[in-house]
């Protein structure tokens, strides 16, 4: 699955709209296509992008071929979110460390210079 | 913990704007990021470690790094530099290989503000790939659409249970 490509799907409000009636449950393309000012043609079109990107599935079983939400390709948008705010979050948390130990290492060769030893400074150049 | 931090999604659809406090001064949490020995003591999250083969630390240059992930896998990662001013800013743009790290380029801005003493870090990404940032830009609008989209996908799948 391309994240590319469903993001380029879910551009569209329509086909978010879309989507979004499609979370309530299966529906038909007729049912779809109403909310809309649109003809079956143009829903049709939607929808087909919206299949080349994984994000529904319409059923080849019943004369109505319902339509219905694929979750897994918006789980891997959501997982890509979820990827970014780890690596923001965890890098902070580990820079927030690393500082502390910087500004302790600072401190205690400040400590040993005045007692006269040659302390290591940690402090960094910029 | 002591540092605040938050991440908004909410304010700029284009953007997410990541923002903490670290109890240390602007100069020092500045100069963590501008040499690699330092960045491989944070850069990344838990279980990462950074490998820089090239470091250049001025507008244009750019750093070239492998970040190892916990479960083994490399992923290539080149940062270019646009824009640097000590200790206030760091803008720069940054691209990986690993389908799983960033699968698309952002251009992230560091704002390093001194606030008594303390440093407040406010860390902005943008969608940005040349030709295609307007597109990303937009795309990336759709994300928020879909965390709503997501939000009703998980009421549904609870009504069905």
């Amino acid at each position: 699955m391309n994240l590319d490509a469903t993001f380029a799907a879910l551009a569209d409000p329509t086909r978010r709209a879309i989507l979004a009636r499609l979370a309530r449950g299966e529906t038909s393309v007729t049912d779809l296509a109403k909310p809309f000012a649109m003809s079956m043609p143009a829903v049709s079109k939607h929808l087909k992008v919206l299949e080349g990107a994984g994000l529904i599935t319409r059923s080849r079983e019943a004369q109505w071929r319902p339509c219905r939400i694929e979750p897994r390709a918006l789980k891997e948008v959501d997982d890509w979110l979820e990827h970014y705010r780890r690596f923001f979050e965890e890098s902070l948390d580990r820079l927030d460390a690393y500082l502390k130990e910087l500004q302790a290492g600072e401190a205690s060769s400040k400590r040993k210079k005045q007692d006269g030893k040659h302390g290591r400074k940690k402090q960094p150049r910029s | 913990m002591a540092a605040k931090s938050s991440l908004d999604l909410e304010t700029d659809p284009r953007s997410i704007i990541g923002m903490r406090e670290f109890d240390a001064p602007r100069e020092l949490v500045f100069a963590a990021w501008t040499d690699p020995k330092h960045l491989a003591q944070w850069w990344g999250p838990n279980g990462f470690t950074t490998t820089t083969s090239s470091f250049d630390f001025r507008p244009g240059g750019v750093w070239r790094f492998v970040m190892h992930g916990p479960d083994g896998r490399d992923y290539q990662n080149r940062v270019t530099f646009e824009d640097i001013v000590p200790p206030e800013r760091i803008v720069y743009r940054h691209g990986g290989s690993g389908e799983d790290l960033e699968p698309v380029q952002f251009q992230q801005t560091v704002i390093f503000e001194d606030i008594g003493g303390r440093t407040r870090l406010t860390w902005r990404g943008v969608f940005s790939s040349g030709p295609e940032r307007d597109r990303l830009i937009k795309d990336y609008g759709a994300a928020k659409g879909l965390m709503e989209t997501m939000a009703r996908l998980a009421e549904f799948v609870a009504a069905q249970a």
